[in-house]
């Protein structure tokens, strides 16, 4: 069995489920839907619609008061690149650098698969070390290359649940080299395993958009609230709210 | 059972502006491209298309819809670039206004307006006075908007749409809320 069908993840079309996900947001904050559920089925050829509501985020509020003031800042979304998200923080002043971090990750799987598959059929000399250590290193080495301190504020959204723990260590302690003194981590977790893919854009000041998205990969781990203390620690701030969704949203300031 | 409902909420999502990424190119309505205010290059623009591999430097001041393999440099310094669904650019890219269905590596400078589709995947930077970013747009890279520029009052409106319903496509100007 290859590593990406332990992780949950399928390669083509059976893809660890390109599911559209029937959402009992129970909400957190206080959810509104937006868009009734779709009652068209779709072809094959036709978008999957996406299923989205909106929920008012403690979170995202305390992190725009750390950046107050700020000036032109620098902000690192390693969400989706969605318009209303860029377009909040670049009106008020941000450089932002985008980075889907994981799709990045499911890409690389995926390309690890492949390499993989060819080292297979070498010599034992050329076979590809498949620790997950080894492959955090390799995923980190090709993704988030940018200097130390370059960044003011970091989006870093559910990212953690969804990526192998020895990745999400790595992740923070990079992130952290990547964040000036003073800088904000805005990250999200999830309380319980969650049910269904999600992915989140800012509206305004107070509210995110959640919406349903096909499976991208399917979340690894729940972090405890002593976990999270652990990975972030030498951060010397922690702030968290915990939604009615289970969905907890955290500030780390470094 | 067929039902008014799902013929009408059909005709919604069509016009609905999020598609995500790996769409076929088939899919896309002219109806739809007029809906998300997207537009593709002229039909008069020269083409270099699928199944071309060119490598080197293509300077200029026409419009030119690349659908195929190019490695280099691009610049058109009045004219508009369209990456067709196809096309695999691995160059810096300096033009009035780009547009990206396909794949592109490298920097890309849109003097006027850049513009990604659901099925655009950028790599690099982007520097531009207007960027437009369609649901499922893929983007690994820096954004500088140019300071200066009135905002286009009519994204404006857009914003504030998708801000609150479907999502997909407005407009980035900086200086004022689109929100």
């Amino acid at each position: 069995m290859s590593f990406l069908n332990k992780l949950g993840i399928g390669v083509g079309a059976g893809a660890g489920g390109s599911r559209e996900v029937p959402r009992a947001m129970g909400g957190s904050g206080r959810p509104r839907t937006n868009s009734p559920a779709p009652a068209a089925a779709v072809g094959a050829t036709r978008a999957p619609e996406l299923r989205e509501s909106s929920r008012v985020s403690n979170g995202l509020k305390e992190f725009l008061w750390n950046l107050d003031g700020l000036g032109r800042g620098t902000l690192l979304d390693l969400g989706p690149a969605w318009q209303t998200t860029l377009s909040f923080f670049i009106e008020r002043g941000f450089r932002v650098s985008s980075e889907d971090l994981l799709r990045a990750w499911k890409e690389f799987l995926v390309e690890e698969e492949g390499k993989l598959r060819e080292a297979s059929g070498r010599a034992a000399q050329h076979t590809l070390d498949v620790t997950p250590a080894a492959r955090a290193a390799r995923f980190l080495e090709a993704n988030l290359q940018y200097p130390n301190s370059s960044f003011d504020a970091v989006l870093l959204w559910d990212l953690l649940d969804y990526l192998e723990p020895l990745v999400a260590k790595q992740l923070v302690a990079n992130l952290t080299e990547l964040l000036r003194p003073g800088g904000v981590v805005f990250a999200m977790f999830h309380s319980k395993k969650p049910e269904g893919f999600q992915r989140y854009r800012v509206v305004d000041s107070t509210t995110l958009q959640v919406i349903s998205s096909p499976v991208l990969c399917p979340a690894q781990r729940v972090y405890q609230n002593r976990e999270i203390q652990d990975l972030f620690s030498r951060y010397r701030t922690v702030k968290s709210y915990v939604g009615r969704d289970q969905l907890r949203e955290s500030l780390f300031i470094k | 059972m067929w039902k008014k409902e799902d013929v009408k909420s059909q005709a919604v999502s069509e016009n609905a502006p999020g598609i995500p990424a790996g769409s076929p190119v088939g899919a896309r309505s002219p109806l739809r491209e007029v809906s998300t205010g997207l537009s593709a290059s002229s039909p008069s623009s020269a083409c270099i298309s699928q199944g071309l591999r060119i490598k080197g430097e293509v300077t200029g001041s026409e419009d030119l819809f690349l659908d195929g393999h190019f490695e280099g440099k691009v610049n058109l310094s009045s004219g508009s670039l369209t990456v067709g669904p196809n096309g695999d650019v691995k160059a810096d890219i300096f033009a009035r206004e780009v547009i990206v269905r396909g794949r592109v590596d490298g920097k890309i400078v849109g003097r006027e307006k850049i513009q990604l589709w659901s099925t655009g995947n950028v790599a690099g930077d982007l520097q531009t006075e207007r960027l437009v970013i369609e649901d499922g747009a893929v983007l690994r890279g820096r954004v500088e908007i140019e300071t200066g520029k009135p905002i286009d009052k009519h994204s404006e409106a857009r914003g504030a749409a998708a801000g609150t319903s479907k999502g997909g496509v407005v407009s980035v100007s900086s200086g004022s809320a689109a929100d």
